[in-house]
């Protein structure tokens, strides 16, 4: 009897610890849209910022943070690939592998503002480009190469041996192997790990913000070598001026955008998950 | 593009499969591999090579002295006093949760519920951290001052609670990833002795999952040092150890806050900036140790 | 058994063939464009070179002109780096800048007056404290006065704000009150960066003091009268005007060496009538 108590008041306890968890996230949900929501309109979302952002919309912002995430993205997924590539289907070696795996673990530990400032040190001063666009992209690739590569890594691990002996079996060359198996059975993990880096660049803010960003007159950039002006530095300086009621609500308008849009990536990103598990539960 | 064509670039067989040979390909990739490793190793090589002049002028003062003011003396005690503290705080008030509802989520709901849960908290470890911010200093700083009667809100304890609800999803998800894959004949086995469920799940279940459970407390920690803008827009910015040293109501800074709010005024100059490396690379070296520690872990659940 | 083989195929081979164009076209992107301006530095500048930026685009088509904030030390170094044409600086260039930059010859263009004011939250300036001498405010930022009572306001805790050691206001309001810019504050409970997060903070506090240029002062944030030898002296523009207000400055923009081009264009606007007016707009006092 007094067994069964303790059980039922565990999991009791177990629930509200659950319960509370998921209650305070939810709260921070609905803070965010219930203060971002009113600010919404097609007008904050297609018109440009004026008077610092107190007035206008930010339109600027949303297509900075989409072209310097895309650009991350674009530089990053070759590079993802081609080293998973080299781990699964050409190294040989056990010592190497593991060199290469503990230097992508430990790059996905590595501070963020700490890609920003390295990386501005090497991209913008020593190889001269400037506080720009390539800059942010390219600190933002190597920020987010170790999310892409573990990730696509363990989609071409989890390839079952059988279908790779039933190719050999048809005497397929390495290269037909990896093209008609190894891609085409990992692709939604790819699709996996491209999605998740891209929601992680969308987010961030400590890389880019002494790297690729001017806090006014970027525009949209018209060369790389151009800066950006983006939504998440955008709300770090609105935030900065919360007396001023304007850019409070503009800045929570900002922070419901970029919400929404990494909140899109990574549901695309649970849902090519999701194709991953079915098709190789097939 | 491939060198398919060509039977003479099949490598040698091992363990039942064929290695390409190394045409252009092979190099083009392994270029690529090589690019986290470089990247690594950049990063590594250029903390240390540019903090030298400010730990060489310096001495051990600068990672025991309590005094940063630029121009005069460079000590980094009370960052690293911030980073630690505000983690710890982070910490101990998010594991009871997290570990709670990670072991709710994989021991007692059914999958449906489960998927959703789990989803949520994966979209919520994706909100950026200005957003978490801006939250910060609208109702979590503000909150902290009416409810203990400060002067301010911005503080350590500020910027350890939102540290906290921030690593939360991340230690969750992970530590119920870890009691799944405690293979279930374990648990049938100990409910066929005639154990209650709760205490399957604490005899079996989570002794089994310790490992994989403490990698992912440990991958949480990592988060929360590194985190920047978050903290800087609640932690208060003094570079000061509070007397006593447990008082968490008062203000205080972490290395990732410091570098956010100095690095842009001696970019690449000075002793000063020497001196913010070398506040970069305690926070690596920290961040690396804490990464190591998890994946030893992490590696040591998986079978 | 072998599945899917055609769908994913062709999509990668289109995403390879994107990346490489996009890395072909990225490899050259470092070269310099001829007609974008480049400012960063002081917060307290920036509205005006903001607001002139907006204008001048209209005047001459094909510029741009991109402004960063910081802070002035930021703005210095950026022009003495060759990262930014033109430095925003709230004070005078320090001795140890000149010498930093010597090979770069920097070169200060005076655009209006301010001055700092000592702010307090709009609470503690009704209840009493209206104004406050240098002695009292040093002791404040010293933290010998810790309550509002002392220097006849209410029994609270003073909240006092200190600023990032490179930020020009806080360089001027130093060397007024202690007679050092690089003075020391051990009293202080919080530090801002920029104006508007200083103005921000003692807003959002009912006993706060802090330091801020008079073109932030609102309702929220009241700027105290400073009392000296029996006078009291209004931190208003007219004393900036007359120069009886003893905490002011140049408000400057600093070149390496002289300017030229577009970014004299870009300057003598500033300077010009136009420039001027914005200046006065922004709550400054014009030099013109």
């Amino acid at each position: 009897m007094r067994r069964r108590l303790v059980d039922s008041a565990t999991r009791g306890l177990l629930f509200l610890t659950t319960l509370a968890g998921c209650s305070l996230l939810a709260l921070i949900l609905t803070a965010v849209v219930g203060r971002g929501f009113p600010s919404m309109s097609i007008e904050f979302l297609t018109r440009e910022a004026r008077d610092f952002g107190l007035d206008g919309g930010i339109f600027h912002q949303i297509a900075g943070t989409l072209i310097l995430t895309a650009s991350a993205g674009i530089v990053s997924f070759p590079i993802a690939l081609g080293s998973a590539l080299f781990q699964t289907e050409f190294l040989k070696s056990a010592g190497l592998k593991q060199a290469l795996r503990i230097a992508t673990y430990t790059l996905n530990g590595v501070p963020t503002i700490l890609f920003g400032l390295t990386g501005y040190m090497f991209f913008g001063a020593l190889l001269g480009m400037g506080v720009s666009w390539v800059t942010g992209a390219l600190i933002l690739a190597v920020m987010i190469l170790p999310t892409v590569q573990i990730s696509v890594l363990e989609a071409i691990e989890s390839i079952p041996a059988h279908y790779r002996e039933s190719g050999m079996a048809l005497g397929l060359t390495p290269w037909a192997q990896i093209r008609s198996i190894v891609l085409p059975q990992s692709f939604y993990g790819i699709v996996t790990g491209v999605l998740l880096g891209l929601a992680r660049a969308a987010g961030e803010t400590a890389a880019i913000m002494f790297t690729a960003t001017a806090f006014s007159g970027a525009g949209i950039p018209r060369s790389l070598a151009r800066p950006v002006s983006t939504l998440q530095t955008h709300i770090l300086v609105l935030a900065q001026e919360a007396v001023n009621p304007k850019a409070v609500a503009n800045a929570w308008g900002a922070g419901l955008a970029l919400t929404a849009l990494v909140f899109a990536l990574m549901l695309s990103a649970l849902w090519a998950r999701s194709r991953l598990r079915l098709e190789s539960h097939r | 593009m491939s060198p398919s064509a060509d039977p003479q670039a099949n490598g040698p067989e091992r363990n039942g499969r064929y290695f390409p040979g190394r045409g252009p390909a092979y190099w083009v990739c392994a270029g690529f591999a090589c690019v986290a490793l470089g990247a690594a190793g950049i990063l590594l090589g250029y903390l240390v090579a540019e903090s030298l002049p400010a730990l060489r002028s310096q001495g051990w003062p600068f990672l025991l002295g309590k005094d940063w003011f630029v121009g005069e003396n460079y000590g980094a005690l009370p960052m690293i006093y911030g980073s630690v503290m505000a983690t710890a705080l982070a910490l101990a008030l998010a594991l009871p949760f997290a570990l709670g509802g990670a072991v709710f989520v994989a021991e007692f709901l059914p999958a449906r519920a489960r998927l959703i849960v789990k989803s949520i908290m994966e979209l919520l470890a994706g909100v950026p951290g200005i957003v978490y911010g801006l939250l910060g200093m609208s109702f979590l700083a503000p909150w902290i001052k009416d409810a203990f009667g400060l002067i301010d809100g911005n503080s350590l304890l500020a910027a350890g609670a939102l540290l906290g609800i921030m690593v939360l999803p991340t230690v969750m998800t992970l530590s119920e990833d870890a009691l799944r894959s405690v293979p279930a004949e374990y648990r049938e086995n100990a409910l066929s002795l005639g154990l209650t469920q709760t205490e399957v799940v604490f005899s079996v279940a989570v002794p089994q999952a310790l490992p994989g459970i403490a990698g992912a407390v440990f991958l949480g920690v990592g988060r929360a040092m590194g985190e920047t803008i978050a903290v800087l827009l609640v932690i208060g910015g003094i570079d000061r150890i509070p007397s006593p040293w447990y008082d968490v109501f008062s203000p205080g800074q972490s290395i990732p806050s410091k570098l956010g709010r100095e690095a842009a005024e001696s970019l690449g100059y000075g002793l000063h900036w020497n001196a913010l490396m070398g506040l970069g690379l305690v926070l690596l070296l920290m961040t690396m140790a804490v990464a190591f520690a998890g994946n030893l872990f992490l590696r040591r659940a998986r079978p | 058994m072998v599945r899917g083989v055609e769908r994913p195929r062709g999509f990668l081979l289109a995403m390879l063939a994107l990346v490489w164009c996009a890395i072909g076209t990225a490899a050259p992107g470092g070269a310099a464009e001829e007609q974008t301006i480049r400012v960063a530095g002081s917060t307290t500048v920036l509205p005006i070179v903001s607001k002139a930026a907006d204008r001048f685009k209209v005047s001459h088509r094909g510029a741009a002109v991109s402004v960063n904030a910081g802070g002035s030390g930021v703005g210095v170094n950026d022009v003495g780096n060759g990262r930014a044409q033109i430095g925003m600086l709230s004070r005078e260039l320090t001795r140890e800048e000149r010498g930093q930059f010597k090979n770069a010859g920097l070169k200060t263009h005076a655009v209006g007056r301010d001055a700092v004011a000592c702010v307090v939250s709009s609470e503690v300036y009704s209840a009493g404290v209206k104004t406050l001498t240098r002695e009292q405010i040093r002791d404040i930022y010293l933290g010998k006065i810790g309550n509002w009572k002392d220097v006849g306001g209410p029994d609270r805790r003073i909240v006092v704000i200190d600023k990032e050691t490179h930020r020009g206001t806080r360089h001027v309001f130093m060397q007024y009150v202690f007679g050092d810019e690089q003075a020391r504050a051990p009293g202080a409970r919080l530090v801002t960066g920029s104006n508007n997060e200083e103005q921000t903070k003692v807003a959002q506090s009912d006993a706060a003091i802090g330091m801020l240029s008079v073109a932030w002062i609102n309702p929220d944030v009241v700027g105290v009268g400073i009392r000296e030898g029996g006078k009291v002296i209004q931190p208003t523009l007219e004393s900036v005007r007359d120069g009886s207000f003893p905490i002011s400055r140049n408000l400057n923009l600093v070149t390496a060496g002289e300017p030229r081009g577009i970014v004299k264009e870009f300057i003598d606007f500033i300077l010009g009538p136009e420039g001027q007016k914005i200046v006065e707009e922004s709550g400054y006092v014009a030099v013109r």
